[in-house]
């Protein structure tokens, strides 16, 4: 693993929470994004017949893929030979960076453009380029836009939906030199970026970016975009890196052509992104563009450890963002709040199965209301509650021993009626506590508002014992 | 490092893959708390998504509403690009970003093109360089998708990419007979041994867009700001028998 910057110096998940929560123009701000992609989707998701027969059907697709994940990672790899492209077997994220930092400096590159690849933010790539020496950019709108305030992604998909418009029009007269007349309509500030971006796309030596798919019988790559920046970053520079997390195969077209039926609807309600752009080996004869030279970094980063065992179904995740959309956490704490390159239910799965350096990966099973939202947005059903609770009973089994003696007696207590009966006679001694809930010694942070309802005077089994 | 049939392969394949197959070769554990729900045996066939908008007695109007619902123009002509439309775009352009024209490699759009250079625009093949300074690319589509008002753009018979992607406006020419009902019908019939995919092949579904300043849909982030669609529904070799191309 990396020793990735993200979870922010001098920072907890407690402290990050609890300033995302008092930050009211964030929470307004994330509110107000993942319920229009919520609503998009179940939009584009309606359009579909028995969409619900078809996400489980997409399950089965990816179980299927990764059951023989090794064999469809040699067939595609040997038709990626096959077309000309050249192949990495990455087992590290340091692997995969030094390869590209590599293929950069071997064409003396200092102009790097990048689009939108969470794979890349996972394995800190920019950092790795910069410093050897590299300018990299970042293309895809919202990438850009963090890239200039020193950000990491608060969205997989909408990386910088954390900030809105004037946010942004600060940032672009502060950080590139924007005047400050621009408007702040999203129709001026997207036209300044693609003035800016258009230069850097020109210019640029090397394109690098991620995939959304690999298709293992024609050595294919999908990227899909919106902008159209996954398509200039591999029709303009002369030398195309992509950085494939090797979980993301699919056996052939068929089961493609089902998983991007699926993946768009389910990030934006769209019923195809504006570009699902399918790139098979380098630039053909009599072509006036596409990359020459094109690198597939295969990465596995902690994804084999995963393959057999209770949490493979992770590796099935297509990355749409649907199910940080309807998560009831993510809607008040944002993106940040998780402290690593993934977040929402998603991140807090992914997160301490591949952060194995990050102190507070564990803690992220906690962040969940255990709801079921995530599993019902799910496009490839992933059971995320259930991993959730896996996760749970995995950090419990570290718990201290003061901790685990007092479930235990908590359990014993509880299963025995008379013992059961004793305890909750105690708890009509709460009352005189209740009301003093966050200001006693004792559990007040939990306290600290919420009202605790008094328990009654007289247990329900006395009066019930009495007739009521 | 070991060669390949082209490329070069670099890091340790077998070690690579390793790991993984000894897991998988002990079978896969699930989780003990999940209790899986019936799917699909692996020898059933891959469902074909079905969908609730398309017409299949008339994709010609679904194809025409659904370009308009990915926020592209769609113009059903009998009878290739009518005049009226060309005028309509030239004067459109003016006011955008210059009235330079590049045109793709395909017949259709080098005719289109001819027509556009007699009315006294500059007309030039794309390459980066002329399509950057360029306002509008023309090109056509080797198939085209109605369910999704998608069309499929092809580098190897367009001889590139850049026709479609940098100048503000892209109009298309697409003939009926490469029109398909479903993105399954274009895209599971990809990678026949007797038809390898070209180096780029996308399938384009509206103008370029994004949605990342406050989710609110803005087109021409950095590809074309508007899409015009000119389906030929006789004329241009439309009829079924010239088949469609990426089939």
């Amino acid at each position: 693993m990396s020793g990735h910057h993200l979870m922010g110096p001098g920072t907890t998940l407690r402290s990050r929470t609890a300033d995302a929560v008092a930050n009211e123009r964030l929470r307004s701000n994330v509110a107000r994004a993942v319920d229009r992609f919520a609503t998009h989707r179940r939009e584009g998701l309606d359009e579909l017949e028995d969409a619900d027969g078809l996400r489980r059907a997409a399950r089965a697709v990816k179980q299927q893929v990764l059951a023989d994940l090794p064999g469809l990672l040699e067939r595609f790899a040997d038709q990626v030979l096959a077309r000309g492209g050249h192949v990495c077997w990455a087992p590290t994220a340091e692997d995969a960076r030094s390869y590209v930092v590599d293929v950069v400096g071997r064409h003396r590159a200092t102009r790097v453009a990048k689009s939108k690849s969470m794979a890349t933010e996972e394995i800190d790539l920019n950092a790795a380029l910069e410093s050897a020496g590299a300018q990299v950019v970042e293309t895809d709108l919202g990438e850009w836009i963090i890239q200039l305030a020193d950000e990491t992604p608060s969205h997989i998909i909408a990386p910088a939906l954390h900030r809105d418009r004037h946010q942004i029009h600060d940032l672009f007269v502060a950080a590139v030199g924007a005047e400050p007349a621009l408007g702040t309509e999203p129709a001026e500030l997207v036209g300044f970026a693609r003035g800016r971006l258009r230069e850097v796309f020109l210019a640029a030596e090397v394109g690098i970016t991620g995939a959304n798919i690999a298709v293992a019988e024609t050595g294919s790559i999908v990227l899909v975009t919106n902008e159209g920046n996954g398509r200039l970053v591999t029709a303009l520079p002369p030398v195309h890196v992509v950085v494939l997390g090797m979980e993301r195969l699919a056996a052939d077209w068929a089961q493609a052509e089902l998983l991007l039926a699926l993946l768009a609807r389910s990030a934006t309600g769209q019923r195809l992104s504006s570009y699902t752009n399918i790139v098979t080996g380098t630039r053909g004869d009599g072509e006036v563009d596409g990359a020459n030279e094109l690198h597939v970094v295969i990465l596995d980063n902690g994804r084999s450890s995963l393959l057999a065992g209770e949490y493979h179904e992770m590796l099935a995740c297509i990355r749409c963002g649907a199910c940080l959309n309807v998560c009831p956490v993510y809607r008040q704490v944002g993106g940040h709040a998780y402290g690593w390159v993934y977040p929402g239910p998603m991140g807090s799965v992914l997160t301490p199965l591949l952060a194995h350096d990050q102190p507070e990966a564990a803690e992220l099973a906690g962040a969940s209301t255990l709801c079921g939202a995530c599993m019902d947005a799910c496009p490839v059903q992933i059971p995320l509650q259930d991993l959730l609770l896996s996760l749970r009973r995995r950090k419990a089994q570290g718990a201290g021993a003061a901790e685990r003696a007092a479930w235990n007696a908590w359990a014993a207590a509880w299963s025995d009626a008379r013992r059961y009966g004793a305890t909750t006679r105690l708890a009509t001694w709460g009352r005189m506590v209740a009301p003093l809930a966050g200001r006693l010694p004792v559990g007040r942070s939990w306290g600290t508002g919420r009202t605790v309802p008094r328990p009654a005077e007289r247990r329900f089994r006395d009066r019930w014992r009495e007739g009521l | 490092m070991s060669q390949g049939h082209g490329g070069t392969e670099h890091g340790d394949r077998e070690r690579f893959l390793a790991p993984g197959r000894d897991l998988l070769s002990g079978g896969i554990h699930p989780n003990p708390v999940h209790v899986p729900p019936p799917t699909p045996l692996p020898s059933d066939p891959v469902p074909e998504p079905r969908y609730l908008n398309l017409d299949p007695d008339d994709l010609v109007s679904t194809f025409a509403d659904a370009v308009a619902h990915a926020e592209g123009v769609c113009h059903v002509v009998d009878d290739d690009v009518p005049d009226r439309l060309l005028d309509r775009i030239v004067a459109e352009l003016g006011e955008r970003d210059g009235t330079s024209v590049v045109v793709s490699a395909e017949p259709e759009a080098r005719a289109v093109g001819d027509r556009l250079a007699a009315r006294g625009l500059g007309v030039a093949p794309a390459t980066p360089a002329t399509a950057a300074a360029a306002g509008l690319g023309v090109t056509s589509a080797t198939a085209a998708i109605a369910a999704t008002g998608s069309i499929v753009l092809d580098s190897r018979r367009a001889a590139g990419r850049v026709a479609s992607l940098l100048p503000s406006v892209h109009l298309c020419v697409v003939p009926v007979s490469r029109l398909f009902a479903t993105p399954a019908d274009v895209l599971r019939r990809l990678g026949s041994a007797a038809d390898p995919l070209p180096p780029s092949l996308v399938v384009v579904t509206g103008p370029s867009r994004t949605g990342d300043i406050e989710q609110l849909l803005t087109l021409g982030a950095h590809g074309p700001t508007a899409l015009h669609v000119v389906l030929v529904t006789d004329g241009l070799g439309a009829s079924p028998t010239s088949g469609p191309a990426t089939a």
